[in-house]
């Protein structure tokens, strides 16, 4: 488990991060999202011992994470623009990895290089700036950390690698419960890989949540009325966040417990009504918006 | 605790990422470094070997092994070339192995890596000397073996690689150490390079100004002791370690420790840096926040104070008379503060228009620029009126600027090279009349302060102003507490109680002993020294009589106890009679060459000590009259074929000159000029408008009666030494000239004519009228 507790960072006169406080658990993949400029980098650069934090404490697996071996060894961090030597070759990159990481998984290594497409010959400054992401994905991976800190590392794959990697997070939490830590400003990213997400804005954190948490929550149901009583009687009766009329469909995007509201659905007076899955999206607006934040401001943008 | 072979596998690693520095100090040390002593054995092989058809052949090889050991000690041994090369390297090591500093891509791989921060600097800092020490050994291996190959090895030659060795990798330790310390406290690698140079000519601008401030400032300033190179660097500490090698052939343990010292607190320094550095300073101009106006203000204020030490020689402010071109002073002064604080503000923040930001700065630095030049102006810390206490005072140093002959007789053995009288003194003279030499120094500054005016209101040649009334002295006082301090003194030595004090300071056995090498016994050792050849003659500079070794002993015996009874009145009011010139030579090593005979000769190096041999040294005439060697007079009559004498009638020529300018015939001659000065005037415009009138007039004695006058009054040119304390001198409008016999022994071992001249007030009466200028 990651533990960051009431973190704050400054660049001279600038704060970065102020008085977060988060918890990452084992084997979910966890989100973090925001704005640029919301912190994201530096809490994971933290996260990952390359900052050391102000003020605040950050743990992983309850060891403090700053020049601390046995907590780094459990960590891989993937930056938003990833360094390898200079004229190196994958297999270079995978000798040095070696001799850090010493539970590198060597044969892995080479067989994700093959699914990839990537030749382990090849300079590395000679690949495409996706190739380059795909490489730093496969060396956290192989690496035998624990967590996989990746900053904005799925910005610019195409949906196949995407779809790839996510394969390859889900045996690898399967095999050995790796935790991925994804930071993006963009929720549609992160929608059909995250577990658990957490909200970053302006350096502090406006919300964690499981995204089953968040979706128990919420429901979005369409549904046509047969009069136009028995929609102010159902809507009188539920806790509606937003209701989209297009001629006599309801869409209706509601609080509360799916079985309570289906069936409250269920014994008004409606032609038909249905449940319909809820996008990343819509679970943050409604939750944003209970703290009084407009999440399509701050990162649909 | 970091295991062994993790360790080892790190510095693998790390090898790998800096493998053109290795490439780079390889192609130094192991091509370029072997190469260059295969060619420079080679050049003096084929030089030698072209000499065999002329030489015999045994004498031949003789002379080449010892030209290549020579050659090879000078390789091997600490040098320019070796140091230049290995501040390339330490240069280049530093700021590469530790340039992921630099950059956030990399500080994020590198310190997301489970691998300790003091780990990765012991292993970047460990193959940043491995790179260096490898090359360095294995090159020089394969130099001592090509030498071995050539016959041009032996203890020397390998005692030389040694210490060479040695004392690069201190110089190299200390640079790279250095440079490191620069990587710590910058972020990008421009403003490394630049903190490099600050570093290495920072202390050095510092002593100049300090130094160049009170040269202006302080009348009573004495540039005694200042060193200005930079006490706090590598190179300068490495160049003293190698001279004191190179001369003495041992190594100095103080140098080594001086390096090594430097090295260790600048790598610990580093260290620390390090440790505290914090990854998002990657990138910036300065790591640390709190260092930038420190630094700012430390660079900025010297760069004010050299504007303004610039401004005064441009502007000819001399603060110590007047206080002209005080305003333009001021004006750059503020012009460096202003520009220099916004220069760096613009460095630090990498925009144009910090140049505007952080005023306070300018005003900060501007404050500390002129409080300095305040202390100076004000004299604040009472440099000019500083005569210490007498019970502050352990020793004093009484040096007479050009006094009798003291100023190019001193030479010290250890390092073979001549010393100033100064640096002899220091060592050697411990003048314990204290109070006396305090009441002298309180007298000439009182005196000097009133006689000054009044100079300034002569209308006399800048340079000659105080040269013309007073002699130039240095004090070095030691303290009880080990300081030394040195100031000048303008001593009066025509006033009575200065006369007196003098008297007793200069009639001090301390002083004659600190003074010259030949009143002390320390001499003795010297001569003695198997090393040296020495010859010795007494003579004045035209006859000259040689003493045997022993000789020199014996008489250098009966001289000190002639010269301990005298004091400054003795001296100064008589002509020496004489000079004895010791010579010491001493054969270079390695310097071996066949002469034109086929003979295998060395090259030598010698020192010459002199002393003037004075009348009053009764027992020492007697000495040099009973070996042969005095000589009565300073002519003898017999080598003699003709005296000329010169009598540039300088009164006369000024009047001349001056009746000249007032008939206005400098420019154009008219009927009305009168008949003396047209043909004058005529003449000098022939010539050169601005020549002044000669009015020389020349008369030649053969007679031998008129010879015997003149003979009786004259002395060789350079043999009344009495500039300093005003004693005898030569009449400065006559020049004799002597014109020996062409079969004298003179003219095969002198010359055909020698420069001579009369004393003061000594000028026989025909020859004033024979050389009379008449209109």
């Amino acid at each position: 488990m990651i533990e960051i507790r009431n973190v704050t960072k400054s660049y001279d006169q600038i704060k970065a991060v102020e008085n977060v406080s988060v918890t990452i658990k084992e084997n979910t993949v966890f989100g973090l999202i925001g704005t640029n400029g919301a912190g994201k980098s530096t809490v994971l650069r933290m996260t990952a011992g390359v900052l050391e934090p102000d003020q605040g404490e950050i743990a992983i697996d309850s060891l403090p994470v700053f020049d601390h071996m046995e907590a780094k060894k459990n960590v891989y961090f993937i930056a938003d623009e990833p360094y390898f030597f200079a004229n190196s070759r994958a297999i270079d990159m995978q000798k040095y990895l070696c001799s850090v990481y010493p539970e590198f998984a060597v044969e892995d290594f080479y067989n994700y290089l093959v699914n990839f497409g990537l030749d382990k010959k090849r300079k590395i400054n000679t690949y495409s700036k996706g190739m380059k992401k795909q490489l730093a994905l496969i060396c956290g991976v192989c690496s035998g950390a624990k967590y996989l800190l990746c900053d904005e590392t799925f910005d610019g794959l195409d949906p196949v690698m995407r779809q790839g990697i996510k394969s390859i997070f889900a045996s690898e939490m399967e095999r050995r419960g790796m935790t991925p830590v994804i930071a993006s400003h963009n929720l549609r990213e992160l929608e059909d890989i995250c577990d658990h997400v957490g909200l970053l804005h302006k350096g502090g954190v406006l919300l964690s949540k499981d995204l089953e948490d968040m979706k128990c929550n919420i429901q979005k149901v369409q549904c046509v009325f047969k009069t136009i009583e028995d929609e102010a009687k159902v809507i009188a009766a539920l806790d509606i966040m937003k209701n989209e009329k297009r001629g006599s469909l309801n869409v209706l995007t509601v609080r509360g417990n799916k079985a309570e509201i289906l069936a409250i659905f269920a014994t008004a007076n409606t032609i038909f009504f249905e449940a319909l899955p809820l996008s990343l999206e819509e679970i943050f607006i409604s939750e944003t918006e209970v703290v009084g934040y407009d999440v399509k401001k701050l990162i649909l943008g | 605790m970091m295991s062994k072979s993790s360790f080892l596998v790190s510095l693998k690693e790390n090898s790998k990422r800096r493998l053109w520095v290795w490439v780079l100090s390889a192609l130094l040390y192991v091509l370029a470094f072997p190469v260059f002593t295969a060619l420079t054995i080679n050049s003096i092989t084929r030089s030698m070997m072209e000499m065999k058809e002329s030489y015999e052949a045994a004498a031949v090889m003789q002379v080449l092994h010892e030209k290549l050991l020579n050659a090879m000690r000078g390789c091997f041994a600490p040098s320019a070339i070796l140091l230049l090369m290995t501040a390339g390297i330490a240069l280049i090591s530093a700021i590469q192995g530790f340039s992921f500093l630099y950059s956030r891509k990399k500080m994020d791989f590198y310190m997301g890596m489970p691998v300790k921060r003091k780990k990765r600097f012991f292993v970047v800092w460990l193959n940043g000397i491995l790179l260096y020490v490898l090359p360095y050994l294995l090159g020089l291996g394969i130099s001592l073996q090509i030498a071995a190959l050539n016959g041009a090895v032996d203890k020397t030659v390998l005692q030389s690689a040694v210490v060479g060795f040695g004392a690069n990798l201190c110089a190299y330790l200390g640079i790279y150490h250095m440079v490191m310390v620069a990587v710590m406290l910058t972020g990008n690698v421009i403003i490394t390079l630049l903190g490099v140079l600050v570093f290495g000519v920072y202390e050095f601008v510092v002593r100049i100004l300090i130094s160049g401030y009170q040269e202006v400032f302080f009348r009573y300033f004495s540039s005694y002791g200042i060193d200005t190179s930079p006490v706090l660097s590598p190179f300068t500490m490495y160049m003293k370690l190698g001279d004191s090698f190179n001369y003495t052939n041992t190594v100095s343990v103080k140098y080594v420790l001086c390096l090594l010292g430097f090295a260790l607190v600048m790598g610990l320094l580093s260290y620390v840096c390090y440790l505290k550095r914090p990854a998002e300073a990657a990138g910036r101009a300065m790591t640390f926040s709190v260092t930038r106006p420190v630094i700012k203000i430390l660079l900025t204020v010297p760069a004010a104070l050299l504007a303004g030490g610039v401004t005064f020689d441009a502007v000819d402010f001399d603060p110590q008379r007047s206080m002209q071109g005080i305003g333009w002073v001021i004006f750059f002064m503020t012009l460096a503060v202003v520009l220099g604080s916004g220069l760096i503000q613009v460095i630090y923040e990498f925009d144009i228009r910090g140049a505007v930001h952080k005023k306070y700065h300018i005003l900060i630095s501007g404050g500390i620029t002129a409080m300095i030049f305040f202390i100076y102006q004000f004299d604040l810390f009472g440099y000019d009126s500083y005569i210490p206490k007498q019970d502050q005072i352990e020793s004093i140093a009484f040096v007479p600027e050009d006094y009798e002959l003291g100023y190019s007789t001193h030479f010290d053995e250890a390092t073979g090279r001549y010393v100033s009288t100064g640096e002899y003194a220091d060592r050697y003279m411990e003048l314990k009349n204290i109070e006396e030499i305090r009441e002298l120094a309180a007298i000439s500054m009182k005196e000097y302060s009133k006689l000054n005016a009044a100079i300034q209101k002569i209308s006399v040649p800048e340079d000659d102003r105080e040269e013309q009334w007073w002699s130039y002295t240095t004090l070095i006082y030691r303290l009880k507490n080990g300081r030394k301090v040195s100031r000048t003194l303008w001593v009066n030595v025509e006033d009575e109680r200065t006369q007196e004090l003098l008297d007793s300071i200069i009639g001090s056995k301390e002083f004659k002993e600190g003074f010259w090498m030949c009143a002390s016994d320390r001499i003795n050792g010297l001569l003695e020294e198997s090393r040296y050849e020495v010859r010795t003659v007494y003579g004045n500079q035209i006859y000259s009589e040689g003493l045997t070794l022993e000789e020199t002993r014996e008489f250098l015996e009966i001289y000190r106890k002639d010269l301990e009874k005298a004091n400054f009145t003795d001296i100064r009011t008589c002509v020496p009679t004489g000079m004895l010139t010791i010579t010491l030579s001493e054969a270079i090593k390695g310097s071996d060459y066949l002469n034109a005979y086929g003979k295998i000769a060395k090259s030598t190096r010698s020192w010459e000590i002199y002393q003037n041999i004075y009348p009053f040294c009764k027992e020492s005439i007697a000495y040099l009259k009973d070996h042969g060697c005095y000589m009565e007079g300073q002519l003898k009559l017999e080598d003699v074929a003709k005296i000329q004498v010169v009598n540039r009638n300088t009164e006369i020529a000024r009047e001349l000159q001056k009746q000249l300018e007032e008939s206005g015939e400098g420019e154009t001659l008219s009927d009305e000029t009168p008949e003396h000065l047209l043909a004058l005037g005529a003449e000098r415009a022939t010539y050169d408008y601005d020549a002044g009138i000669d009015a020389r007039v020349y008369a030649d004695y053969t007679q031998e009666k008129e010879m015997e006058e003149i003979a009786a009054h004259i002395y060789p040119e350079s043999m009344p030494t009495s500039y300093w304390d005003h004693g005898k001198q030569t009449e400065p409008d006559y020049e004799v000239i002597v014109y020996f016999k062409a079969d004298s022994q003179l003219t095969r071992t002198f010359g055909a004519s020698a420069y001579y001249g009369f004393l003061e007030g000594e000028v026989p009466d025909f020859v004033k009228e024979d050389t009379l200028y008449r209109e």
